[in-house]
C-alpha cells in the first residue's frame, strides 16, 4: 500500500527528496509547480504523482528541510507554497554531492568492460 | 535543533489535528483547481478540464491517508485512538469486563504477594557488605557420615590463624544469660561471638565502637558487651547514653561498649560476648558456628582446597580429636532461607504461576467467545481497509488494557494481602517484614501484566480472519462461530483444566504431608501441659545449689492442688537444641565405626510420666541415680542411663538392652555407663523429624536441667502467675521465659507446613474457581447458538434426558484430558518437591482419586446451568426465533 508502484518513470528510493529540494533551489513553488518543476528538470523523465509529492512534502516539513506558507498563484488562486529552509539548502548540497559521486562512480563503473 | 522543530511538528499534528487535516484538504483542493486551470487553458472544456484533473489528482481520501501515514506521531495517534476503541468495547460489556479483571486481579494479587515475599527471602542481598564474599563453615567427619557439624573451639582459632583464604573468619556460639538489674530479670539471648564477628559481616556499630582484640586479650574473660539494636530500643529507649553502662548477665558483669545497625535477620540477637582464643581450649566439643569472609579474588573452591590443607595437618598434629576430619563450605545465602525453604518458596512461587496461567487462559477463552461474537465489526473494519495487523493490534489493546487493569487491582490486593500478613505476623516466612512492593516486585508486576495481556490475546488475535471477510459479513446475526475458535476454546479449557489439576494436586500433597505430619504419633502428650525454662546462672553450676533449687521448685509444683506430675529437662522438647554424643556398645570399643551418633538430654525423674513418654523396659531414674559427670575426685559410682527405644534398637538389636554398658561420648571423655530403662520413642526434635535416638541421662550438681514441663488435670493456661511468683519467691535473679503450652509449642513448630499447605489450599481453590467459569462459559456459550438445533430435536421426538446426556458429554470433552493430561504433569512435577513432603509419596494415589473426583464434579457442576437451560427449550418458540 505504501510501496510506489515500478513504472517507467519510477522514482529510485530517495531521489524524489533530492528532486524535490532542487526543485525548489530557485524559489517557493506549490505543490503542481513542483511537479510541473521536476518535469522540466528532469527533461519529462520523472513525473511526480501527488500521492507521492504529498506525503514526500510533509514529510520534509516535518524534518524542517521546507516552510510552508500559503499565498496567492499566478492565476490568482490560494495555494500552499514551499521554500527551502537553510536546513534544506544543507541537505540539497549534501545529497548532490552524494549522487554526483555516485553517478561517476556507476557511470565508470559500467564503461570499464 | 531539528528536535525540537520536530518536537513542535509533533505538537502540531497532535494538539491541532483538525486545522491540520483542513489544511491538507485545502491543499489538494488547491491543486486540484490549478491542475484544472491547465487543462481549461490547454482548451478542454470545463467538464472534461474537472474530469481530467480529479483524474490525475487520484483519490483525494488516498492522498490525506498517506500523507498522514508518514506525518510524526502517527503511531502514538493509532494507538491512542485504539486504546479509546478498546476501552469503549470493554464499557459495552461490563459484565465481561468486571469478570476479567476481577479474574485476573486475583491472580496477579496472589503471584504479587508471593513475588514480594519470594524476592525478600531469596533475592533482597542481605544488609552485609558485600554480601557475596560471605560464607559458612562446618566441619565434616565423612567417614563417620557426619558431613556437617559446628567447629569446635580450638579447631576455628587454627583454621583462623593459618588459613590464607579468608578476610576474616568469625565465629558465634547462641546462648541465654538471664539479665538484672534492669527492670525485671528477664533471660536475653546473649550469642558469644570471636572479636572479629562484626568485622566479617562487614557491619559497623552505630554507636559507640566494635570489639578489639584488647577485650579479650590472653583468652580472659570478656567483661564488654554490644546491644542489637531492637534491644536497645525496647530495654533502653534508644538512649545513646547507654555506652559505658554495667550490664549484669548471670554472675558477670559487662560494661556496654556499643550498639549494633538495625537489621531484620540473622543479626538479631538481644546482646553480643566477645570471646578471644587462648591457651587449653577444647578440641572435641562442637559447639560454634563459623563464618567467613573470603578475600578479594579468592574463589569458593580455592578456600576448598586451602581448608582441606589444614584439615590434613590438623588431622596429623590431634588425630584424637581430628582423626578423618575436613571442612564443609557453603554459600551465605542458606542463612535466611535453608534448603527446605527454598524450595517451598519455589513450589509457592510455581503456584501462583500456574494461577496466573489459568486466569489467563480464562481471559483468552472470553475474549475469543466475544471475538466470534464480533466477527461482523472485525470484517466491517476489514473491509474499510484496516489490514490484519491493524486487526490484531487492535484485538491484543483489549487484551492488554484488561490485564493492565487487572494488574492494578491486584496490586491493590498484594499491597493488602502483605499488610495484613505482616500484621498478623504470620509464621513461617523468614524475612516477611521486609517484603514490600519495592521496585523489583513492581517491575515483576509490570512484566507479568504485560505477559499475561499478550498471552491473553493470543488465542483471539490469531483468530482474526484474514480472508473470507464477505462471508462473515454474510454470516449476519447468526454469529455462528467457526469451527476453529470453538476447537480452540475447547483446547484452553482442557489446558486450565490440566493446570488446575497440577496446582490441586500440589495443594493436596501438602494438606496431606501436613495432617500426616501433626497426626503423626509424636510420643509425647502435649494436651494440658505447661513448658517454661528458668536459665541457671552460673554459680548453680559450681555446687549443690542448682540441683537443689530444681528439687524446691519441682516440689513446689508438685504440690500445687490439679498437678498431676512435673518434671525437668536440659533442653526443650521439639524447638529446643539438640546435643549429641557419639555411643557404642561396651564390647566393641575398640571399633570405631560401630559408633552411633545420638542425642542427649539431662532429665529429672519426673520428666518421662511429664510428657507422658511410656516406659517399656526396665525401670525410669530415680533419684539414686547420679549425674554422669562427677568430680574427679569422687569414686565413681555407677552410671545409670535411659535410652530411646530406637536407639535400644540400633544398639542391641534383638537382645534386651537393660543391663547392657554403653560407652557414652565414644572417642572423647568414654564414659561407661549401664542403661536401666527403655522408654518409648518420641518426636522430640520436631515432628518432621524421625523419632529420636536420645539418652536420657540423670540430672544432679553439675548436670543441670532448664526446662520445666507442668501436667495438670485442665487447662494450665492460667498457672503462669502462680508459676512466676514461685520462681520469683526461690530467687528473685532469675527469670521465667518463654512460658507456654505444650500444644502451642507443637503447633508453632509445624507454622511453615502449615502455612504452605493453607496459601497453596488457597491459590488451588481459586484455581477450581476459575476452570468452574471456563467450562461454565464454553458449554453455555455453545447451547446459546444450538437453541434452534436443541428445539429441532425435541420437536422431532428427543426426550429430555437425552438433551441431557448430549450437553453433559459436550461439557465434559474438554475437561477429561485435561485431568489426563493434568494428572501427567502433577506426577512429574510433584517429584521436585518430594522434600517438602512428610508421610506420603509424591505419588500418593489417594491425593490424585480425591483431585480427579473433585475436578469432575466441578466440571459437571459447571455444566448444570446450561443443561437446565438446553433441558427447557421450548421448540415452538426456538423454532421461530430462527
Amino acid at each position: 500500500m505504501k510501496q510506489p508502484k515500478p513504472s517507467a518513470t519510477a522514482l529510485l528510493q530517495g531521489t524524489l527528496d533530492v528532486l524535490i529540494l532542487k526543485a525548489l533551489a530557485l524559489e517557493g513553488l506549490h505543490g503542481l509547480g513542483i511537479s510541473r518543476r521536476i518535469e522540466q528538470i528532469s527533461g519529462g523523465a520523472f513525473q511526480v504523482k501527488p500521492g507521492s509529492l504529498f506525503p514526500a512534502l510533509h514529510r520534509m516539513e516535518e524534518a524542517g528541510w521546507l516552510s510552508a506558507s500559503w499565498g496567492e498563484s499566478e492565476n490568482n488562486r490560494r495555494a500552499k507554497f514551499y521554500q527551502l529552509t537553510p536546513a534544506g539548502r544543507r541537505q540539497l548540497q549534501d545529497e548532490t554531492e552524494q549522487w554526483t559521486r555516485i553517478s561517476s562512480a556507476m557511470a565508470q563503473a559500467l564503461e570499464t568492460s | 535543533m531539528a528536535w525540537w522543530h520536530r518536537m513542535k511538528m509533533l505538537w502540531r499534528n497532535l494538539a491541532r489535528k483538525r486545522e491540520v487535516s483542513a489544511d491538507l484538504d485545502e491543499e489538494i483542493r488547491a491543486y486540484q483547481a490549478m491542475l484544472e486551470d491547465e487543462h481549461l487553458q490547454a482548451g478542454a472544456d470545463l467538464a472534461t478540464a474537472r474530469r481530467l484533473a480529479l483524474l490525475e489528482t487520484g483519490g483525494a481520501q488516498q492522498i490525506k491517508e498517506e500523507v498522514s501515514d508518514i506525518r510524526l506521531g502517527v503511531t502514538l495517534e493509532t494507538v491512542a485512538s485504539e486504546l479509546r476503541q478498546s476501552l469503549r468495547g470493554l464499557r459495552r460489556n461490563p459484565s465481561l469486563t468486571l469478570l476479567a479483571i476481577l479474574m485476573l486481579a486475583l491472580g496477579m494479587g496472589a503471584s504479587i504477594t508471593v513475588f514480594s515475599i519470594f524476592q525478600a527471602a531469596l533475592l533482597q542481598p542481605m544488609p552485609f557488605r558485600e554480601p557475596d564474599r560471605l560464607v559458612e563453615l562446618w566441619e565434616t567427619r565423612l567417614a563417620r557420615n557426619i558431613d556437617r557439624s559446628s567447629f569446635s573451639l580450638a579447631n576455628f582459632w587454627d583454621v583462623h590463624d593459618r588459613n590464607h583464604s579468608f578476610e576474616e573468619l568469625a565465629a558465634y556460639r547462641y546462648d541465654n544469660a538471664n539479665l538484672t538489674g534492669v527492670g525485671e530479670p528477664q533471660k536475653v539471648s546473649a550469642s558469644s561471638v570471636s572479636t572479629g564477628f562484626l568485622r566479617t559481616l562487614g557491619v559497623a556499630p552505630v554507636l559507640g565502637r566494635d570489639f578489639v582484640d584488647d577485650d579479650v586479650r590472653g583468652g580472659s574473660e570478656s567483661s564488654v558487651a554490644l546491644l542489637g539494636n531492637a534491644f536497645w530500643k525496647q530495654q533502653f529507649n534508644g538512649d545513646a547514653n547507654v555506652i559505658g553502662r554495667t550490664l549484669r548477665l548471670g554472675d558477670r558483669a559487662y560494661t556496654v561498649v556499643g550498639v549494633l545497625p538495625r537489621s531484620h535477620v540473622w543479626l538479631n540477637d538481644q546482646i553480643y560476648i566477645p570471646f578471644g582464643s587462648g591457651p587449653n581450649m577444647n578440641r572435641g566439643s562442637w559447639e560454634f558456628s563459623v563464618i567467613g569472609r573470603l578475600a578479594k579474588g579468592v574463589s569458593l573452591e580455592a578456600a576448598s582446597i586451602d581448608l582441606e590443607q589444614i584439615a590434613a595437618s590438623l588431622d596429623q598434629e590431634y588425630p584424637q580429636d581430628n582423626k578423618g576430619m575436613g571442612f564443609l563450605l557453603g554459600s551465605a545465602n542458606e542463612w535466611v532461607a535453608r534448603t527446605n525453604t527454598r524450595l517451598a518458596l519455589w513450589v509457592l512461587l510455581g503456584a501462583v504461576g500456574l494461577l496466573m496461567l489459568i486466569a489467563c487462559l480464562n481471559v483468552a477463552n472470553l475474549l475469543l467467545a466475544r471475538g466470534t461474537a464480533r466477527h461482523r465489526e472485525i470484517a466491517i473494519r476489514a473491509a474499510l481497509g484496516a489490514d490484519r495487523t491493524r486487526l490484531t493490534r487492535f484485538v491484543m489493546m483489549e487484551s492488554l488494557l484488561l490485564s493492565a487493569l487487572g494488574a492494578l487491582l491486584g496490586l491493590g490486593i498484594a499491597f493488602l494481602s502483605l499488610r495484613a500478613m505482616q500484621t498478623l505476623q504470620i509464621q513461617g516466612l523468614s524475612r516477611l517484614d521486609d517484603a514490600s512492593l519495592n521496585p523489583w516486585v513492581l517491575g515483576a508486576a509490570v512484566f507479568i501484566a504485560l505477559m499475561t495481556g499478550l498471552l491473553a490475546g493470543l488465542a483471539p488475535a490469531v483468530h482474526v480472519p484474514n480472508g473470507a471477510i464477505t462471508g462473515f459479513i454474510r454470516d449476519g446475526e447468526r454469529q455462528t462461530g467457526g469451527r476453529g475458535a470453538n476447537r480452540l476454546r475447547a483446547a484452553l479449557v482442557t489446558g486450565e483444566v490440566a493446570l488446575s489439576f497440577v496446582l490441586l494436586v500440589g495443594a493436596g500433597l501438602l494438606i496431606r504431608s501436613f495432617t500426616e505430619l501433626v497426626n503423626v504419633n509424636h510420643g509425647f502428650q502435649s494436651e494440658n501441659r505447661m513448658l517454661f525454662s528458668v536459665n541457671m546462672p552460673s554459680s548453680y553450676w559450681q555446687d549443690d545449689s542448682g540441683k537443689q533449687f530444681i528439687d524446691r521448685l519441682l516440689g513446689q509444683l508438685e504440690a500445687l492442688p490439679d498437678t498431676l506430675a512435673v518434671g525437668s529437662i536440659s533442653h526443650r522438647p521439639v524447638e529446643g537444641g539438640n546435643p549429641g554424643m557419639s555411643i557404642a556398645t561396651h564390647a566393641t570399643t575398640a571399633d570405631a565405626a560401630a559408633s552411633h551418633w545420638a542425642g542427649w538430654r539431662i532429665t529429672s525423674p519426673g520428666y518421662f510420666r511429664a510428657i507422658g513418654l511410656p516406659l517399656l523396659r526396665g525401670r525410669l531414674i530415680n533419684d539414686q541415680d547420679l549425674s554422669v559427670w562427677r568430680p574427679r575426685d569422687k569414686a565413681t559410682p555407677a552410671r545409670h542411663v535411659v535410652i530411646s527405644a530406637a536407639l535400644a534398637a540400633l544398639l542391641f538389636p534383638n537382645e534386651d538392652a537393660v543391663g547392657k554398658q554403653v560407652v557414652l561420648w565414644k572417642g572423647q571423655s568414654n564414659l561407661n555407663a549401664e542403661v536401666v530403662g527403655v522408654v518409648g520413642n518420641n518426636h522430640e526434635r520436631g515432628l518432621a523429624d524421625n523419632p529420636a535416638l536420645t539418652v536420657y541421662i540423670p540430672y544432679g550438681p553439675g548436670a543441670l536441667t532448664s526446662e520445666f514441663v507442668i501436667h495438670t488435670r485442665g487447662n494450665p493456661s492460667g498457672l503462669a502467675p502462680i508459676i512466676r511468683s514461685m520462681v520469683a519467691g526461690l530467687d528473685p535473679r532469675l527469670p521465667v521465659a518463654d512460658l507456654r503450652s505444650f500444644d502451642d509449642i507443637v503447633h508453632r513448630s509445624v507454622s511453615p507446613q502449615r502455612l504452605n499447605a493453607s496459601l497453596l489450599g488457597v491459590f488451588s481453590g481459586m484455581a477450581l474457581i476459575l476452570a468452574m467459569i471456563g467450562i461454565y462459559g464454553v458449554l453455555s456459550y455453545s447451547m446459546s447458538h444450538r437453541t434452534a438445533e436443541i428445539g429441532l430435536r425435541v420437536a422431532l421426538g428427543a426426550s429430555r434426558s437425552s438433551i441431557l446426556r448430549t450437553t453433559v458429554v459436550q461439557g465434559m470433552r474438554p475437561a477429561l484430558p485435561g485431568i489426563l493430561l493434568g494428572a501427567i504433569a502433577a506426577w512429574w512435577l510433584s517429584q521436585a518437591f518430594a522434600n517438602l513432603l512428610f508421610g506420603i509419596k509424591p505419588f500418593d494415589p489417594l491425593t490424585y482419586a480425591a483431585v480427579t473426583v473433585l475436578l469432575s464434579l466441578t466440571a459437571l457442576a459447571a455444566c448444570y446451568l446450561p443443561a437446565r437451560r438446553a433441558m427447557r427449550i421450548d421448540p415452538a418458540v426456538a423454532l421461530r426465533a430462527e
